[in-house]
């Protein structure tokens, strides 16, 4: 008797089986990965202290239930389980919706507890950094702290405001009617953040004054500031409420009309509200971050979050993969180096950064074209494995090249921003804490680049590079050349890199070759993977999100983390997301119905072309 | 002159063992395996943990260092074959089952590459380490004023009967029939009964056993650590490419034109870190002259 024929109780298969083990262990080695650090003289040593002991016990748990869970999906999918009426997944959407109809008040429990989670992360966030680790349990008895307090009642006041207003009314505003849209609300937000500013501030205990929980800001008695945060965190809590409700009626229409409807278009004026409000929280949050958060904003999270979107349009818009982008995040660098005076060689003049800017964007584009014209003309997944060996390569020269780059040892100063005109003196400070300076000069660089390549997307350029990708052989016919504009797209994700770069060395200084190390490019292309390639909103979540999380858990983590480890967890997660959601977490819609329609069989969903097809005689 | 000239020869032997594994599955699925890096890494950490337990005493007589050559050879084969089955069996075959777009494929195997790198850096340490040599440091032959050492006359055999039995394997066994099949087409392949997975998982596993053993060479050539095997892959990848991906003996004979185009150069320059920026030029170079390289593409009978 095979095992296929075999009787197995309460229906189960051999793929029940298969998958259960592997959810055991996946939870096994995950148990692994977060254990202590090992050496080769004891080989045996990190397995041993993270398997054999109590370190185990939460990763298996959580291993088997995720393999019960997965059992159970799969087996009432298929019919052959009847799980009871009430746990049926349709019946409890449904049993939702009738319950939401009848009591509004329970979306406003769900979305308040969410405010509540997101408050509860950025008081963590802007809190004191603790510079050890924590336990879990200290981590949460930090979390459920005094100062967290404030960060919720202000969090939710505007969901309140806005949940109320829509769900006691039933329907959507009337269009058109200037005061019951969006703009109204945004008022009675600023107002009543403004008023709770001025009125409830000085009657709390202050313990939940929010001056007792600003620290890097300066929070001494002044009254602008205070309402200046109001305002900043006011406007974050409309937008969340604005994007949850838009979603709530449109998954309403959606039931009702039974036929998929495009999401309501936003109108002009909320998209430049949403903007404005962006732009805002980007320019004011900042200040009021801890001094550690402040540095880290800058070389962290600011460059790599540029990086991402220069990388975005060629793994996002292009469809192509650019492993070595790193490379001209290095040459934007050595070029401001080299013209600022601070290589052994030296420049036939030394300039001023602003003026090093263009020349990065052309030397990066340079070299971008010469990499993608003979490796493009061939098939797409060249690109990767030349732009890999480029990486490496550039990095190789500028560790070794001594008599041209000082090598490993590092370069002497390289030159930072400064404006020096009759009558204006100004000069970026490169101090490493309690400066924003460049911060706000990285912002005057990002902004721009954003629109530009918004508008490109938009333009007739996007629309070619998505007729690329979703079928080269009819965009040819149409009269795209592909080469071009993959080499478009190619040089164009270059020269974001070096100005990146140029941007990263004008607040370093010295530069170092191991600050270009290759497994940076792979950290990039993680960043606009996991956000969502294609998507610009997606991207910038994405990297911020991801950059934040590597810094905070080398100070907070629960776990045996060490910032070496960290492309273990990416790796994983790179796997991860192609396995069960290749289109990131903020998603582009085209780059959805391009992955489903490719998986369907029809189009593509990349530029990387097919094989040379051929005799294989 | 002609120490170079030899040095690139064997080392380029070297490289043609693990340029097999990326021809070997761009014949069969049309993707860069950018996972195979690991493969060699991994390989050469069973080949160290064999012999670091093996070779315990201080003498050993020459049977009992051929039979730990012999072990090492099987180990480092095994674990990179087992390895590589596994790299596909979760990085690739999820994807294949929803015939994904190729772009996933490439970032998945990126992850799977970085994952296990960085797995084996956190489990074992992250410095290098030499392997304990079983061939004897005390011989050596001088032909045209180049030294042979024994050391490269193991790899010279191993790598040829290693390329033989996979040749006879590819082009004469069952296996070796349904491999090319799907390579030619697996569709129609799997129509005339071949069972695709277990073919593609097949020819990883002979790729994955070629690499394990030239990793295991490499790190008694050089040294162990967790982040070894990125510019060996690098260059064995252009090595395929030099050969013509998808051709058996293209492989060979690119590892081998490759070390010689790399290591000659040295003689004159006397910087030992071009090497592999002249291997890089020329992938470049190849990829703009004759991106068919050498030999032409195929995954063919003769082949």
């Amino acid at each position: 008797m095979s095992i296929n024929e075999r009787k197995w109780p309460l229906g189960l298969d051999k793929d029940d089986l298969r998958l259960a083990v592997t959810c055991f262990f996946g939870g096994l080695l995950l148990a692994v990965m977060t254990g202590p650090e090992g050496n080769l003289s004891s080989p045996g040593f990190a397995f041993q202290h993270s398997i054999f002991s109590s370190h185990v016990y939460g990763f298996v748990i959580f291993g088997l239930l995720l393999g019960a869970l997965s059992v159970t999906r799969r087996k009432s999918k298929m019919g052959v389980w009847e799980l009871p009426v009430s746990l049926r997944l349709v019946t409890v959407k449904e049993k939702i919706r009738t319950l939401t109809n009848t009591y509004p008040a329970i979306i406003f429990g769900v979305v308040a507890f969410i405010a509540l989670i997101a408050a509860l992360l950025v008081a963590d966030f802007t809190g004191p950094l603790v510079p050890n680790k924590l336990s879990f349990g200290q981590l949460l008895h930090q979390f459920v702290n005094s100062r967290t307090y404030g960060y919720i009642s202000i969090a939710e006041a505007p969901l309140v405001i806005r949940l109320v207003r829509t769900r006691l009314k039933k329907s959507t505003p009337a269009q058109g009617s200037i005061f019951s849209s969006n703009v109204a609300t945004v008022i009675y937000g600023l107002v009543g953040g403004f008023l709770f500013a001025l009125f409830a501030d000085p009657w709390l205990p202050p313990r939940f004054r929010w001056s007792y929980f600003t620290f890097g800001g300066p929070s001494n008695n002044a009254f602008f500031h205070h309402w200046t945060t109001y305002l900043w965190i006011v406007m974050g809590g409309l937008l969340a409420g604005r994007y949850i409700f838009v979603k709530t009626s449109d998954i309403r229409r959606a039931k009702t009309q039974r036929f998929r409807r495009p999401r309501a278009e936003v109108s002009a004026s909320t998209r430049f509200v949403m903007y404005a409000g962006c732009l805002f929280v980007a320019v004011e949050a900042p200040k009021y971050l801890n001094a550690f958060w402040q540095s880290t904003i800058y070389q962290q999270i600011g460059i790599f979050v540029l990086l991402a979107i220069g990388l975005n349009v060629v793994i996002g818009f292009a469809g192509l993969l650019d492993l070595g982008y790193v490379a001209f995040y290095a040459l934007g660098a050595y070029t401001n180096a080299y013209f600022t005076g601070a290589l052994p060689i030296h420049p036939p003049f030394i300039l001023n950064t602003f003026f090093v800017v263009p020349i990065a964007v052309i030397v990066a584009m340079l070299a971008g074209v010469l990499l993608g014209l003979p490796t493009l003309r061939l098939r797409g997944d060249y690109l990767a494995i030349v732009t890999l060996g480029f990486g490496e390569i550039v990095y190789v020269l500028i560790s070794n090249l001594t008599s041209v780059t000082d090598g490993a040892g590092g370069t002497g100063p390289a030159g930072g921003f400064s404006i020096n005109l009759p009558g204006i003196h100004y000069a970026w400070s490169a101090a490493l804490t309690g400066d924003l300076s460049y911060y706000y000069l990285l912002l005057g660089f990002m902004v721009p680049i954003l629109f530009l390549f918004t508008s490109l997307n938009n333009s007739r350029v996007g629309r070619s590079w998505a007729a690329i990708r979703e079928d080269e052989v009819a965009a040819t016919s149409l009269g795209i050349n592909p080469l071009k504009y993959k080499v478009m797209a190619f040089a164009i994700g270059a020269s974001t890199s070096g100005v990146a770069g140029v941007l990263s060395s004008a607040k370093l200084g010295a530069l170092f070759p191991s600050d270009f190390a290759l497994q940076l490019s792979i950290f990039v292309v993680i960043l606009v993977i996991f956000g969502g390639m294609g998507s610009i909103v997606g991207v910038l979540v994405g990297a911020a999100f991801l950059n934040w999380v590597t810094q905070y858990l080398i100070f907070h983590s629960f776990i045996d983390y060490q910032d070496a480890d960290k492309f273990m967890y990416f790796g994983a997660l790179l796997i991860l997301a192609m396995i069960f959601r290749p289109q990131g977490l903020v998603p582009s819609k085209r780059r959805v119905r391009e992955f489903e329609d490719e998986e369907a069989g029809l189009g593509s969903a990349d530029a990387l072309g097919t094989a040379v097809e051929g005799p294989l005689s | 002159m002609a120490s170079f000239f030899v040095l690139g020869i064997f080392t380029g032997l070297i490289y043609s063992m693990v340029a097999l594994g990326y021809t070997l599955v761009y014949g069969v699925l049309r993707l860069i395996n950018f996972a195979h890096s690991e493969v060699l890494m991994t390989g050469a950490f069973a080949g160290y943990f064999f012999l670091h337990y093996s070779m315990t005493g201080t003498s050993f007589s020459t049977p009992f260092r051929f039979l730990l050559l012999i072990g090492a050879i099987a180990v480092s084969g095994i674990v990179g074959a087992v390895l590589a089955v596994v790299i596909e069996r979760f990085a690739y075959r999820p994807l294949r089952r929803r015939n994904a777009p190729k772009l996933t494929y490439l970032i998945s195997a990126i992850g799977a590459s970085y994952f296990i790198l960085n797995f084996v850096g956190k489990e074992f340490g992250r410095d290098p380490t030499a392997t304990p040599q079983p061939i004897t440091q005390n011989f050596n032959v001088t032909i045209f004023g180049g030294q042979i050492s024994a050391f490269d006359i193991s790899v010279l055999v191993v790598t040829l009967i290693l390329f033989f039995i996979t040749n006879t394997l590819v082009s004469h066994s069952k296996i070796g029939r349904s491999i090319r099949a799907v390579a030619q087409d697996s569709e129609t392949a799997s129509l005339m009964g071949v069972d695709v997975n277990t073919t593609i998982a097949s020819t990883f596993a002979i790729g994955g056993f070629m690499g394990g053993v030239a990793g295991l060479f490499i790190g008694m050539s050089a040294q162990v650590s967790y982040n070894m095997g990125f510019t060996p892959a690098l260059l064995a990848f252009t090595a395929a490419v030099l050969g013509g991906i998808g051709n058996i003996k293209g492989a060979l004979i690119g590892g081998v034109v490759l070390g010689i185009l790399m290591y000659v150069p040295i003689y004159w320059i006397h910087q030992p870190f071009y090497e592999p920026v002249i291997g890089f030029g020329v992938l470049v170079l190849v990829l703009l002259f004759r991106p068919t390289g050498l030999l032409g593409e195929a995954l063919g009978r003769s082949a």
